[in-house]
C-alpha cells in the first residue's frame, strides 16, 4: 500500500509543472524524431525498393524481398559477416583481457601511475581515421617501422596489408590500439569502488591474490564487465574509419566487414536498395549479439 | 621461506614495471613515428632499411599543408562543426535531461525513454545514413556543414540526455523544493539551482561531445564531399590518392590528433569522468 501511494505523492510534489518540463523535452525529441527515427522508418521502406541512384533519380518501384535474397546470396557479404565475427570476436576478447590486467597493473594513487594511466589512455582521444593512417605507415612491410623493429629481433616480418591473411590481424592490432583504453579506464574506475576491507579480510583468512579476485573482484566486477563487452562488441562491428585508412577493404575484400560492405554499396556505387535491406540484416546480426550478452548476463546471475 | 618471499615480491615488481614499460611503448611509439614522419625530409622516406630518426628536421610537409587554402577550409570548417554541435547539444540536452528527470513519469515509461536514447547510440549508423544523405539531398543541403551538424547531433543529443539524465537524478531535491516554495518557476529552478550543480557533469558531457564531433567520419564523409569536408575526410582522403605522400599525410594526421591531445590533457578529469559515468552508473 505504502508503496502504491508514495510514487502518486511524489507526482504530485514536483509533477505539477510537467507542461514546463514536457516543453524542456521537446526541441531533443524533435532532433531524434528527424534525424533518427524518420530515416530509420525511410530504411525500411528502402529495402523494398529497386533503387540505383546513379542510373535513376527516383525508385524502380518495390520488389518484395528480393533485395534480402540478393544481399544474403552475394559471396562479398558472406565473406564481410565472416570478417566482422572474426575481427570483431578477436579483438575484443584482446581488449578486455589487456584492458582488464592493465587497470590492475596501473592501480594506485602516487603520481607515476597517475602517469602512466594518463598515458594509456591517449589513443582514447585519437580520431580512428588517424589512427588508421598511422598504423598503415606503421605496417608497411617495406618501410615501416614494425617490420624494421622485428628484423633486430631476426623475424622476417609479414606483408601486413598486402597479405589476405596479414590484413584482418593488422585490422585487429588497430581497433586493440584504439579501443583497449577504454576497457582500461572503465574497469580502473570500477576498482575503485572495490572496497579495501574485502581484500585485507581475504588475505587474513589465507587467501592468495588470484583466490581473491575470483572471489571478491570477478562477481563484483561482472556487471560492468559484460557492460563494457557489450559497448566493445557494437563499437567494434560499426568501426569504418580506421579500416578506411588502413587498407579501404583490401587487399581484395580481405578486410571488408559489414560495415564497410554497406557503406561501399550505398555511398560509393548508391545501391540504395541492396545497402538498406543489408543494413538491416546488419542490424540483426548486431542484435542477436546485444541478446547474446544479455543471456550471458542472465546465466552469471542464476549460477550466483 | 622469507628469502624466497622476498624474492617472489621483488619479480613480480619488475614483471610489473615491465609491463608497463612494454604498454606505455605500444602506444607511445607509434605516436612518435608518426610525429617523426611528418618532419622527415622527402627523400628520407622510402628508403629501405627505413630511416626512422630523420637527420634534419623539415617543416616543409606543414608549410604545404598551411600554404594550402583548402586545409584552412577543412580546419575551419571542422571548429565550426565541433562548436556548433557542441552548443546546441549542451543546451537541448541538459534542459531534456532535466525535464526527463522532473516530468514525474513513472520509473517505468522512463528507463523506456531511457533505453531508445542509449539504443540510438549504438545500432549501426550505418543503417540510418543512407536515407538521412537522401533526406539532406532533398533539402538542398547536401555538401553543407549544416548537413555535417545535423547528423552529429543526431547522435549526440539522445547520448548527452541520457548522460544528464544519470547527474540530475542523483541531485538532492530538497534545495530545488526549498526554490518552488520560494515562488521560483521551473525555468528559474533549472538555470539557478539545477544547472549549477550540474555544471561539472555538463563540462564533462560537453567534452565528450566536442571529441565525438571532431573525430566523426562516418556521416561527414557521407554528405559532405567537397566544399564542406572536415578534418576526418582530409585525413582520410590521403589513403585513395595515387602514389604514397607519407610526409603531407602525416602532417595532416599531426594537425588533426595534436591538439585533442593537449586538450584532453587539460580537462583529463573531466573527459574521465564523462566515459566512466556512462558506463559504470548506467
Amino acid at each position: 500500500m505504502a508503496n502504491a501511494y508514495q510514487p502518486a505523492r511524489k507526482r504530485r510534489r514536483l509533477g505539477h509543472d510537467w507542461p514546463w518540463m514536457a516543453a524542456f523535452v521537446l526541441p531533443a525529441l524533435l532532433i531524434v524524431v528527424v534525424v533518427q527515427l524518420y530515416p530509420l522508418l525511410f530504411s525500411v521502406y528502402l529495402a523494398g525498393q529497386d533503387w540505383t541512384l546513379t542510373s535513376s533519380q527516383t525508385s524502380e518501384g518495390f520488389v518484395g524481398l528480393e533485395n534480402f535474397v540478393k544481399v544474403l546470396q552475394n559471396d562479398v557479404f558472406r565473406r564481410a559477416v565472416r570478417n566482422s565475427v572474426i575481427i570483431t570476436g578477436s579483438a575484443v576478447l584482446i581488449e578486455m583481457f589487456l584492458g582488464t590486467t592493465l587497470a590492475y597493473l596501473a592501480a594506485g594513487t602516487s603520481w607515476s601511475m597517475r602517469i602512466v594511466r594518463t598515458i594509456l589512455i591517449m589513443p582514447l582521444v585519437i580520431a580512428p581515421v588517424a589512427a588508421g593512417t598511422l598504423w598503415r605507415m606503421m605496417l608497411n612491410s617495406q618501410m615501416g617501422l614494425t617490420n624494421y623493429l622485428l628484423s633486430f629481433a631476426g623475424i622476417q616480418g609479414p606483408d601486413w596489408l598486402g597479405n589476405a591473411g596479414w590484413a584482418p590481424v593488422a585490422v585487429i592490432i588497430v581497433d586493440v590500439w584504439i579501443a583497449t583504453p577504454f576497457v582500461f579506464l572503465v574497469i580502473s574506475a570500477g576498482l575503485t569502488g572495490i572496497p579495501y576491507e574485502l581484500h585485507e579480510s581475504a588475505a587474513l583468512d589465507g587467501a592468495t591474490r588470484w583466490q581473491s579476485f575470483l572471489r571478491i573482484d570477478l562477481p563484483l566486477l561482472a556487471p560492468l564487465l559484460l557492460l563494457t563487452l557489450m559497448f566493445r562488441m557494437l563499437e567494434s562491428l560499426l568501426s569504418l574509419d580506421s579500416i578506411y585508412t588502413l587498407t579501404l577493404g583490401g587487399p581484395g575484400y580481405a578486410t571488408f566487414t559489414m560495415t564497410y560492405y554497406i557503406y561501399t554499396l550505398g555511398l560509393r556505387s548508391f545501391q540504395l536498395g541492396r545497402a538498406a535491406a543489408a543494413s538491416w540484416l546488419f542490424m540483426a546480426f548486431a542484435a542477436s549479439a546485444l541478446a547474446f550478452v544479455f543471456w550471458l548476463q542472465r546465466r552469471w546471475q542464476t549460477a550466483q | 621461506m622469507t628469502g624466497s618471499g622476498r624474492l617472489r615480491k621483488v619479480i613480480l615488481r619488475v614483471l610489473r614495471v615491465l609491463a608497463l614499460a612494454i604498454a606505455i611503448s605500444a602506444v607511445l611509439i607509434p605516436l612518435a613515428y608518426l610525429v617523426l614522419n611528418s618532419l622527415k625530409l622527402q627523400r628520407e622516406m622510402y628508403t629501405i632499411p627505413p630511416i626512422i630518426i630523420p637527420s634534419r628536421i623539415t617543416f616543409e610537409h606543414f608549410q604545404a599543408a598551411f600554404d594550402n587554402p583548402r586545409t584552412v577550409r577543412f580546419l575551419t570548417n571542422s571548429l565550426i562543426v565541433t562548436s556548433v554541435t557542441t552548443g546546441i547539444t549542451v543546451v537541448v540536452s541538459t534542459l531534456a535531461a532535466y525535464g526527463l528527470a522532473r516530468l514525474g513519469l513513472r520509473a517505468r515509461y522512463l528507463s523506456l525513454i531511457v533505453f531508445i536514447f542509449l539504443f540510438i547510440r549504438f545500432y549501426p549508423r550505418i543503417t540510418t545514413v543512407i536515407p538521412y544523405f537522401l533526406v539532406m539531398r532533398e533539402f538542398g543541403l547536401l555538401d553543407t556543414v549544416w548537413a555535417i551538424i545535423i547528423g552529429h547531433l543526431g547522435i549526440t543529443i539522445p547520448f548527452v540526455t541520457w548522460l544528464m539524465l544519470i547527474v540530475f537524478q542523483d541531485l538532492p531535491r530538497e534545495v530545488e523544493e526549498a526554490a518552488m516554495v520560494d515562488g521560483a518557476n521551473p525555468l528559474q529552478r533549472f538555470w539557478r539551482v539545477a544547472l549549477p550543480m550540474a555544471a561539472p557533469g555538463v563540462a564533462s558531457a560537453a567534452i565528450l561531445t566536442a571529441f565525438l564531433s571532431w573525430n566523426e567520419f562516418l556521416i561527414a564523409s557521407s554528405v559532405a564531399k567537397r566544399q564542406a569536408q572536415v578534418m576526418s575526410i582530409a585525413v582520410a582522403g590521403f589513403v585513395t590518392d595515387r602514389g604514397v605522400q607519407w610526409g603531407p599525410m602525416a602532417a595532416m594526421a599531426v594537425i588533426m590528433i595534436v591538439p585533442m591531445i593537449l586538450f584532453a590533457l587539460f580537462v583529463q578529469r573531466y573527459l574521465i569522468r564523462g566515459i566512466t559515468l556512462g558506463a559504470v552508473k548506467g
